[in-house]
């Protein structure tokens, strides 16, 4: 019968549907998914992690060892892999760090889960022990806090610059020593007061190719990648006038028709416009202002008078960075071309076009107690490896605003992770239920850390792993791997230490994920919207 | 059978045999389904959409909604659902199961032979006394017990969320309710607002007593908080607006434009001047802050205005919060400028803003008196938040409706335990003749809620449900504890469902399946039949 006899779910759902379920087909197939996701993360992990070259769909390269990235641009689309993306991305937006440590992590823990699962037991008594482990494990990364951590002195840059080069380090290694100071610099120059406040936005990153890492450098400012309008390049100690609408003639927004009956009216029309412009841009001249920055166009009358009374002209059509250029001017962006009120003007110490890497910039100078903006130039050779310290610039920067709010520290290199290990291990084994099977596969899977830094730098990872914890039964609870020899060796001495509130974060995510992934019995996926993908290699035979 | 063949021969027939098969099936096929969903142990499902995005979901109605089902009888069943959650906010999945269970029972009465109308009439016996006896099952409440309302929204939500969750929810939904709840009024739920932030943890979620508006103002120049402020409700344009008739300007020098410029500026101008006006008048040199939130537009000029006077103004408020604005804050909403007067403000401890990445938020907080408030829901991805807000708004539902029946009743499968004992004992030797078959396979489905429930939790069904009938025939009404696999006592535990669940599921599971029953051909004859 052309109905046939529907059975079961598949029969009842629109064509194009599929449809697992069950331990086997849904579970286990999650997790190879996931655990394939991890594999591909985890050789970026650590600061002899490598590099990954993805190409996206817009046939964008890209290399890095940024997990976020990665997993961005990969453009996943196995629906529980998704939920492991997801879990990094809401770690790059809590902390903007560590994103690796999550997929590894999640990766680590569904394998386990798999072995528990083949040992028959249930996904719920898994993900109940997972969750007790992880809550253990929080509570003992509490206390590996590093004594003396917990306050920090956010303006002293020798002291910012140890904390952020962990962050650095996993990133851009050999380069730790050259960025953090800068990192520190900039993000220095623009704390507020209360810390707690501080703003990523504020801390401009602009790329120029050309010159090498070393020519990078802090302005205290901005830097504008687009020439002055007009022939004025240069001027110093100027006040500044922001118009937030282009500088020109206005028009009413009723539809207007000039009315002229003779040739002598259409003279003195032509003449008043003009006139009218020039009172304008003389009035702004006349109130001190010596910089004039549009939002939108600048007539071309408009650019003549501003040529005549000696101001320089800018345009910014971004309203963001309009909106940072007031900040760090302290101006007020006017709304209809009027002259400006005294407290409307902004001031800047210097703003001068120059020429960096061959394209003409405009420096706008701040001493540091008037700007609220300070922008790090980056130089380097190519527009790739620009891209990728601009990403370590980053999550130095995102590490620094954690840093504002919780200066807490742990003890890198797989230190805590050993220690969670260890005592998660320890608790397990005091519990009676079946879930002491899945926290003691939680422990081993934190070794995944140590174990991983330790792949990732050619050394024996199983042998790095007993000598660590060894040194930690002997209650050197700070020890960690040294990428170098493979012994323990007190990282924290050294000045490398992790946020903890990135660890804090990673750890949760990663269960949380782990668990929804775990809890998961059934899958429904409608069918794939759109129109036919397109023909791969088309083209290729003209 | 071949009537119709007669008539048009592309049509499909099926006979009664095989109408009776696909019915029960489709029946049992969706009852399989969704029977994993059930209770507080049961599993998750994930929905994945035609754009690769994600659901995850234990709701039976929101899985119904999303796995767009194309068998008839299917529909039909998913559509009583669906009503049953429009009427009531709760109890999808137990539908689907009440009828799936059913229609189990009557197709093994159906091979022994019995005519389906026997069953059905059965089935309706059976449906008049359990809805008399639900009246007398039920518990009387008190409306404004807390822990009454919040033994049932626990129990509402722990059928859909996590349980870490829904001890944190239970109380957000239970005070949302108490919040927003006046006397002698009916409650409308729609003045609790549900607004989500991508942001922290799904632990993070919260109450606001008071309002939180998912835009913010739109001048860099306004404070980003206001503390003890005048809050002013809106409806008036503070931009230019074109006249409906075509104007034009008709002017021969610049001046004369300008002039024409300031003229169409005016109107608006001024009455952006007399909330400024009011502004002056109510707060002087107070220090304290003035909050215009417009539901229209307010131009760039005006904010400007406006933004020179540290009022924080917001622009295209959305209507509905228009009204739960004077609801939490006091004052009433005025349309037209005129109305300006000291009385119609509104007050609130706090104002401010809370940007996160792009988007802001603002968050009217501290108000004395809130007759409106919003469950602000937090979670680190979208999927996460999709589901508390699906269970937070049943929760709601479910605190709704015990204020509106004053009554619950005991949960846990205790109703459905001794309903089918009622059945049994009572209803089945009052019916006649072979209608009994009826009330017994109905008394049989009910029982099909405990066995789902002891099987999600991984107990022995059969074990687990002669354990709490014997509990049940020494008189006491009993439940399931589904963390021991043992009975319970569920006026003990806590555990409450709402009386308008139990008697929807009993009104309409019956109704459809003896539609479903009595089918006896399926026929598709129509124009758009596939080409063969």
């Amino acid at each position: 019968m052309a109905m046939g006899m529907p059975y079961g779910l598949q029969a009842m759902l629109k064509e194009g549907h599929k449809h697992f379920s069950g331990v086997e087909e849904a579970v286990m197939k999650n997790i190879e998914a996931c655990k394939a996701l991890a594999q591909m993360t985890k050789t970026s992990l650590g600061p002899n992690g490598m590099n990954k070259m993805v190409i996206n769909h817009l046939e964008k390269l890209f290399v890095t060892s940024d997990a976020s990235t990665i997993v961005t641009e990969m453009d996943v689309y196995h629906p529980a892999a998704k939920l492991l993306v997801m879990a990094a991305k809401a770690q790059a937006g809590e902390v903007g760090d560590a994103t690796n440590l999550v997929l590894t992590l999640a990766g680590e823990l569904l394998g386990n889960a798999e072995v528990l699962l083949r040992d028959g037991l249930h996904t719920s008594e898994i993900a109940e022990g997972y969750q007790r482990a992880s809550d253990k494990a929080l509570s003992v990364l509490e206390s590996l806090v590093l004594p003396g951590t917990d306050t920090l002195d956010v303006k002293d840059k020798a002291a910012v610059a140890l904390r952020l080069r962990g962050a650095i380090s996993s990133k851009q290694l050999g380069y730790e020593d050259l960025l953090a100071p800068l990192i520190a610099e900039a993000c220095i120059d623009v704390v507020p007061s209360n810390p707690h406040n501080f703003n990523v936005d504020n801390v401009r990153i602009v790329k120029i190719m050309g010159g090498a890492l070393p020519d990078s450098q802090v302005v205290k400012g901005m830097v504008l990648k687009r020439d002055a309008e007009g022939s004025v390049k240069c001027v110093e100690n100027a006040k500044v006038a922001v118009y937030a609408q282009g500088v020109d003639t206005s028009g009413p927004e009723t539809k207007g028709t000039v009315l002229i009956k003779s040739a002598e009216e259409l003279e003195g029309y032509s003449r008043s416009e003009e006139e009218k412009l020039e009172q304008y841009v003389k009035a702004i001249a006349d109130s001190g202002a010596k910089v004039i920055v549009s939002g939108g166009a600048i007539g071309e009358m408009a650019m003549h008078f501003i040529e005549k009374y000696r101001l320089l002209a800018l345009r910014i059509p971004s309203k963001f960075d309009m909106r940072r250029f007031c900040r760090a001017t302290g101006a007020v962006a006017i709304v209809k071309l009027q002259a400006p009120q005294p407290d409307e003007l902004g001031f800047a110490k210097q703003i001068e076009v120059r020429e960096l890497g061959g394209a003409n910039c405009v420096v706008l100078q701040q001493d540091a107690s008037l700007g609220s903006v300070a922008t790090l130039v980056l130089r380097g050779s190519t527009e790739g490896f620009l891209d990728d310290v601009e990403r370590a610039v980053d999550d130095g920067i995102n590490a620094y605003k954690a840093l504002c709010r919780d200066a807490r520290c742990v003890p890198a290199g797989g230190a805590s992770e050993i220690e969670m290990a260890r005592q998660v291990a320890d608790f397990g084994k005091k519990q009676t239920g079946l879930d002491q099977y899945a926290i003691a596969r939680f422990a081993e899977a934190l070794e995944v850390v140590p174990r991983t830094i330790a792949e990732n730098s050619g050394l024996q990872a199983s042998e790095v792993l007993a000598r660590l914890y060894a040194a930690h039964a002997q209650g050197q609870v700070n020890a960690g791997v040294c990428i170098e020899s493979g012994a323990p060796k007190d990282l924290a001495a050294e000045g490398i230490m992790d946020v903890y509130a990135a660890k804090w974060w990673a750890v949760r995510l990663a269960t949380d994920a782990v668990v929804t992934v775990l809890k998961v019995d059934q899958i429904i996926m409608a069918k794939q919207a759109g129109g036919p993908k397109p023909r791969a290699g088309d083209g290729d035979d003209d | 059978m071949g009537s119709v063949k007669t008539l048009n021969p592309n049509a499909d027939v099926m006979g009664r045999h095989a109408a009776t098969f696909m019915c029960v099936n489709a029946a049992k096929g969706l009852h399989e389904v969704m029977k994993t969903n059930f209770g507080p142990k049961g599993t998750i499902k994930m929905l994945v959409g035609g754009a690769g995005d994600i659901k995850l979901t234990k709701d039976g109605n929101v899985l119904l909604r999303e796995m767009q089902i194309q068998n008839p009888t299917a529909v039909m069943i998913a559509r009583t659902a669906v009503a049953q959650d429009d009427v009531t906010g709760d109890g999808t999945t137990s539908i689907v199961l009440l009828i799936g269970e059913m229609m189990k029972q009557a197709e093994r009465y159906l091979q022994e032979g019995s005519h389906p109308r026997v069953i059905v009439e059965g089935f309706d016996i059976a449906k008049k006394a359990l809805l008399e006896f639900l009246d007398d099952f039920k518990t009387p409440v008190d409306a404004s017990d807390r822990e009454m309302l919040r033994c049932v929204s626990r129990t509402s939500l722990s059928t859909k969320l996590a349980p870490h969750l829904v001890e944190q929810l239970t109380d957000i939904v239970t005070d949302a309710v108490l919040t927003i709840k006046q006397p002698e009024q009916p409650l409308d739920l729609y003045m609790v607002e549900i607004m989500h932030m991508r942001h922290k943890l799904d632990q993070d979620t919260r109450l606001v007593k008071g309002l939180v508006l998912d835009h913010g103002s739109r001048h860099p120049d306004m404070p980003k908080r206001v503390e003890d402020a005048f809050i002013l409700t809106a409806n008036i344009s503070l931009e230019y607006e074109k006249a409906e008739v075509n104007a034009g300007f008709f002017y021969s020098s610049a001046e004369q434009r300008e002039a024409l410029v300031a003229a169409e500026r005016a109107y608006t101008d001024e009455r952006c001047r007399r909330v400024i006006e009011l502004k002056k008048q109510v707060c002087g040199d107070s220090g304290r802050g003035f909050v215009l939130i417009n539901q229209k537009g307010i131009d760039p000029l005006c904010l400007d205005m406006l933004a020179k006077e540290g009022i924080l103004a917001l622009r295209r408020a959305k209507k509905r919060n228009m009204e739960r604005l004077t609801l939490a804050c006091g004052g009433f909403a005025i349309n037209s400028v005129e109305e300006l007067s000291p009385d119609c403000l509104g007050h609130a401890g706090a104002v401010y803003e809370h940007v996160l990445g792009e988007e802001k938020y603002t968050f009217v907080e501290d108000v004395k008196h809130p007759h409106s408030c919003t469950i602000l829901i937090k979670g680190p991805n979208d999927h996460t938040i999709a589901q508390i807000k699906d269970a937070v708004r049943d929760g709601l539902r479910a605190v709704k409706n015990v204020i509106d029946d004053k009554a619950v009743v005991l949960g846990a499968g205790a109703f459905e335990i001794a309903a089918a004992a009622h059945l049994r004992s009572t209803v089945k030797k009052q019916a006649q003749g072979r209608a009994k078959l009826g009330v017994e396979a109905f008394a049989e489905a009910l029982l099909g809620f405990v066995k789902v429930l002891a099987e999600n939790s991984g107990y022995d069904a059969q074990d687990v449900l002669i354990k709490l009938q014997e509990e049940q025939e020494r008189g006491s009404n009993v439940g399931l504890d589904i963390a021991t696999g043992e009975a319970l006592d569920p006026q003990v535990a806590g555990i409450y469902d709402n009386l308008i669940v139990k008697r929807q599921i009993i009104l309409s599971a019956p109704v459809i399946a003896s539609q479903l029953l009595l089918v006896d051909e399926v026929m598709r004859a129509g124009i758009n039949m596939r080409g063969k």
